[in-house]
């Protein structure tokens, strides 16, 4: 009986080492996934006397596949796409020095890296401000997010790299016409549903619906409008419901003259009691900040019939 | 009694007609740019444009073909580019003028004002718009400065004012100068308007802000006297101003140039100063954290910033590239 409780024993004991041995293996087999907060260089090997590879921007995506130390400084071997921007791109291994290297396990990791995404960010924003510096932005806030799904900074984050990569892919979209992409903003309403981020992914995304130019045609503003308006019947408590409704009242005021240069006085003056309804709503509702003086202004205009859309061409 | 009923009667007439007058005589301003006139008529002879923000003197009123016509005395833009003016009279369509006495007046010219620095802030928008809006704010400030609206705008007024200067001065070849005596210093003088006028205010708070930059060094040249100096003018600030929106920001740019200072004395081998400076930047930064507040949006960004210098100053990340600055 003894004799058997031991063989019991002996055989429960190799289970759990076995079980222990494939959860070790499994856990090695998870890759620590990283950025770097600063550029620096690829070395060939662990050491700053090795051969430079390639520079590393801020805010790539990394995975750490071996810990060094070198000249009394800690080192790390990783692995990297190529091409940080591109969907699919060829990997690229090799050393860096670890002290500017931000895991999921840097203590106020998530942290960190906001606060060098926006630091890059203001950087994109100066007159002279460093090269690439919107790009690093964005990749050191998507980081963020995937590094720290649970941070209170997560949502944030997202919104940022997302509206950042919209502002990136306008600019290239008038110069090249290339479409802009609008999963990312998607993303962050499928992620964040009902919330502030959420809100403004959604009025980003209506710049897809609005016309390159009107050409003094009534059919765009009036699209635009309607476009506005629904934003903020359906977005009321959204940081962006105001100027909605402000652009709603604009488009409407727009309308105005537009229909008057026509001769078509009864859609005018229908446009101008759309725009005045609007813009009383924008005074009443939101009485602090710069929107009530704005469709004060935008009233006046409509009473003293002070050409809006004119004016602008003007 | 006939001679009291006559007296009083005469009394009535010249206090009407005084009053008329004086009603008539109000100062404004035009919210949309306008042709002046020799007579009220669009086909009459074009005396030049009148920029939103003019200051303007409304002398009379008339009516031709229905519509309004206000005559003025007002200042008009002679050649914009050499930034000439001159004081003329003559006729504009009254819709366009905002005078004291217009309900919401000061609204109105808030509202024209933020649309014009909006304008400006627009890759392609208006030309000169950041001068409207500069105009506009001050005339609301001018007109009407017991609206609640006159603090915020006067602040605007000067700051557009500030900020257009300081982008003039930085196309200067001496703005590259270290010493800040070596440029001409920006006007600063309604910015001290703004401090004179609403003290212990937010905007006062701001101005006081903007000044340093009279104080900072065109280029450090990797001396260490000026981050040195710059970092005590913001801390000085933030001590000075603590219930200021511009606090966090002030003593982040304290610590920042503490953490600049790291690498530079590191640089010169003077170890001593070095740590000392380390210690002094972290101690600033770890402040920065604990007093911004996440709750408020624009404070939100300076506890991760502070964090990420904290962290950079620990790992012995450089913070400031002193090669880049000698160039």
């Amino acid at each position: 009986m003894v004799r058997h409780w031991k063989k019991f024993e002996l055989a429960l004991l190799l289970l759990m080492a076995m079980a222990a041995a494939l959860g070790a293996g499994a856990y090695a087999a998870e890759p620590e996934r990283a950025t770097l907060i600063r550029e620096d260089s690829l070395y060939a090997s662990a050491g700053a006397n090795a051969q430079r590879l390639s520079q590393v921007g801020r805010g790539s995506a990394l995975t750490i596949l071996e810990h060094s130390t070198a000249d009394g400084q800690p080192w790390l071997k990783i692995s990297m796409a190529a091409d940080q921007e591109a969907e699919v791109s060829r990997e690229v291994t090799g050393w860096l020095p670890a002290k500017a290297v931000v895991t999921g396990a840097t203590a106020n990791g998530d942290q960190i890296i906001f606060g060098q995404a926006v630091d890059s960010e203001h950087q994109a924003e100066e007159r002279g401000g460093r090269k690439g510096a919107a790009e690093d932005a964005l990749r050191l806030y998507s980081r963020v997010a995937e590094l720290f799904p649970g941070s209170p900074l997560a949502a944030e984050a997202m919104w940022r790299a997302a509206d950042i990569r919209w502002q990136l892919a306008r600019t290239s979209f008038v110069r090249t016409g290339k479409p802009m992409e609008e999963k990312y903003l998607l993303a962050i309403i499928a992620k964040f549903p009902q919330s502030k981020q959420a809100e403004l992914a959604a009025y980003d995304l209506l710049e897809s619906k609005l016309c390159q130019e009107w050409r003094g045609q009534a059919e765009c503003p009036q699209k635009e409008s309607a476009v506005y308006e629904q934003y903020a019947r359906e977005h009321p408590q959204s940081a962006k419901a105001a100027e909605a409704l402000y652009n709603a009242a604009w488009r409407q005021a727009a309308l105005t003259d537009i229909y008057r240069i026509e001769n078509d006085n009864a859609k005018s003056e229908a446009a101008r009691k759309k725009a005045t309804a609007l813009a009383q709503e924008i005074a009443g509702q939101y009485p602090q900040g710069d929107w009530k003086p704005r469709a004060l202004d935008l009233i006046y205009k409509l009473e003293k019939k002070i050409p809006i859309y004119g004016a602008f061409i003007e | 009694m006939l001679i009291l009923k006559r007296t009083l009667l005469t009394l009535c007439i010249v206090l009407a007609a005084t009053t008329a007058l004086a009603a008539d005589k109000e100062h404004g301003t035009v919210i949309s740019e306008v042709t002046l006139f020799v007579t009220p008529d669009p086909q009459a002879q074009k005396l030049g444009r009148v920029t939103r923000g003019r200051d303007i003197f409304l002398m009379d009123h008339t009516m031709v073909d229905n519509k309004p016509w206000a005559h003025l005395l007002a200042v008009v833009d002679v050649d914009v580019e050499r930034e000439t003016m001159r004081e003329i009279s003559g006729w504009v369509p009254a819709s366009v003028v905002v005078t004291t006495s217009t309900p919401n007046g000061d609204q109105i010219i808030y509202g024209e004002a933020v649309d014009s620095e909006n304008q400006a802030e627009q890759r392609g928008g208006r030309k000169n718009a950041a001068d409207d809006a500069r105009r506009l704010y001050y005339r609301l400030y001018e007109y009407f400065p017991s609206s609640p609206l006159a603090g915020e705008a006067l602040w605007r007024a000067a700051d557009i004012l500030w900020q257009l200067e300081k982008a003039d001065v930085r196309r200067r070849p001496s703005s590259r100068e270290m010493s800040p005596d070596m440029r001409t210093p920006m006007d600063d003088q309604t910015l001290k308007l703004v401090i004179k006028k609403f003290p212990h205010t937010k905007w006062a708070d701001q101005a006081a802000y903007n000044l340093i930059d009279n104080k900072l060094c065109g280029s450090w040249k990797g001396e260490t006297k000026c981050p040195e100096k710059e970092s005590e003018l913001y801390e000085k600030y933030a001590r000075e101003h603590p219930q200021s929106p511009k606090f966090a920001e002030a003593l982040f740019n304290a610590a920042w140039r503490q953490g600049a200072l790291v690498t530079m004395y590191r640089t010169q081998h003077e170890q001593d100063k070095s740590e000392k400076a380390r210690r002094k930047a972290m101690e600033l930064a770890q402040e920065v954290a604990a007093r911004s507040s996440e709750s408020d949006p624009k404070l939100a960004d300076w506890k991760p910033r502070a964090m990420e210098l904290e962290y950079s100053l620990q790992q012995g990340i450089p913070t400031y590239d002193a090669e880049a600055d000698r160039k």
